[in-house]
């Protein structure tokens, strides 16, 4: 079965980007949120066994996003994909749940490399 | 679509540009600072010109006063940069660049000219690195910047710009802004560029564009 998984980004073209650096062979299906409230929806749906999760989104932002699903046992592995680069961004992230961050733009090199050492691919 | 405006995608590309440039000016203050910086999500609209002062005013806050910074940058882009800093802020900052006691206005000024000069260099060359990185540029897509000088101090945001002094018909705005929450600290950089730039900048987004 395909492993659902789930891209959050206010930008169509960071969600595009992002699901283009995707390992071409990996059995995967996409749901897509542009805000926090969205992405919740679609993990209570069942939709995120994997999050690629931007941090600075309008309604409710990425750090929301992992608070909120902290609330209700984080069952998701994600990994946030910002622009912002701050050290203490990053800290405050993995301390929410994420599994890894990775810096805009991505590239699929940068994806590969996580996925791979998360054993996802 | 009127000559002077972007399609839906053109913005969303020059909003996730812009995101990404920001992300780098973000980290550079965050570090001069030594303090944790929000990132707001871009702001982006064309305006006729005698728009612009309430548009900068809607964008700031109408009742705040402001001190300002500005910047031009030639080159592959042309335009102004304006870093808008609002009043708390100002004296946040002699704070947080470990100044103790009353700082006189000279002092205070070379403040905001170092502060601005970080975020519209980092940001305008993040932008500059993603449009090398992702378009086909004919020569070196390089900007140089002018020296960066106090605009305005204590005005509100409505009279930073006289659009009777500028002769361009519009301009495209850009805004982010960085918060330090718990000093009260705000800066807003805005770019902002002339017709042809906008035209340039259509040019570019759609490169981005069919690049993904």
């Amino acid at each position: 079965m395909s492993l659902p998984i789930l891209v959050v980004d206010d930008s169509a073209m960071a969600r595009k980007m992002l699901i283009k650096s995707l390992p071409a062979d990996w059995d995967v299906e996409i749901s897509q949120a542009e805000n926090g409230v969205e992405a919740i929806e679609a993990y209570r749906a069942g939709k995120a066994a994997v999050m690629f999760l931007d941090l600075t989104m309008p309604i409710l932002d990425g750090f929301g996003v992992l608070e909120a699903l902290r609330k209700e046992e984080l069952n998701s592995m994600v990994i946030v994909v910002s622009a912002d680069i701050q050290p203490v961004a990053q800290e405050r992230v993995l301390s929410l749940g994420a599994i890894a961050f990775v810096k805009k733009p991505v590239s699929s090199e940068l994806i590969s490399t996580v996925l791979k050492q998360y054993g996802v691919i | 679509m009127s000559l002077a405006s972007l399609s839906n995608d053109q913005r969303d590309a020059l909003q996730e540009l812009t995101n990404i440039a920001m992300g780098q000016a973000g980290a550079s203050l965050a570090a001069l600072l030594d303090e944790f910086v929000d990132l707001s999500v871009p702001r982006i609209s064309v305006v006729e010109l005698a728009d612009l002062p309430p548009a900068l005013a809607s964008l700031v806050g109408k009742t705040n006063l402001v001190s300002a910074v500005r910047q031009s940058f030639q080159g592959y882009l042309r335009g102004e940069a304006i870093i808008i800093f609002g009043e708390p802020g100002c004296r946040a900052l002699a704070d947080l660049m470990g100044f103790e006691g009353e700082l006189e206005e000279s002092g205070e000024n070379e403040l905001l000219l170092d502060v601005a000069n970080v975020l519209s260099g980092a940001c305008l060359g993040g932008m500059m690195e993603q449009i090398r990185a992702f378009t086909e540029t004919n020569g070196p897509a390089e900007l140089s910047f002018s020296m960066p000088s106090v605009m305005a101090r204590q005005v509100m945001a409505e009279q930073l710009i006289d659009p009777k002094k500028v002769k361009w018909s519009h301009a495209l705005l850009l805004e982010v802004n960085f918060t330090i929450k718990n000093r009260n600290f705000i800066a807003h950089l805005t770019m902002l560029m002339p017709e042809e730039g906008i035209e340039k900048i259509r040019h570019i987004t759609d490169e981005f564009l069919a690049a993904f």
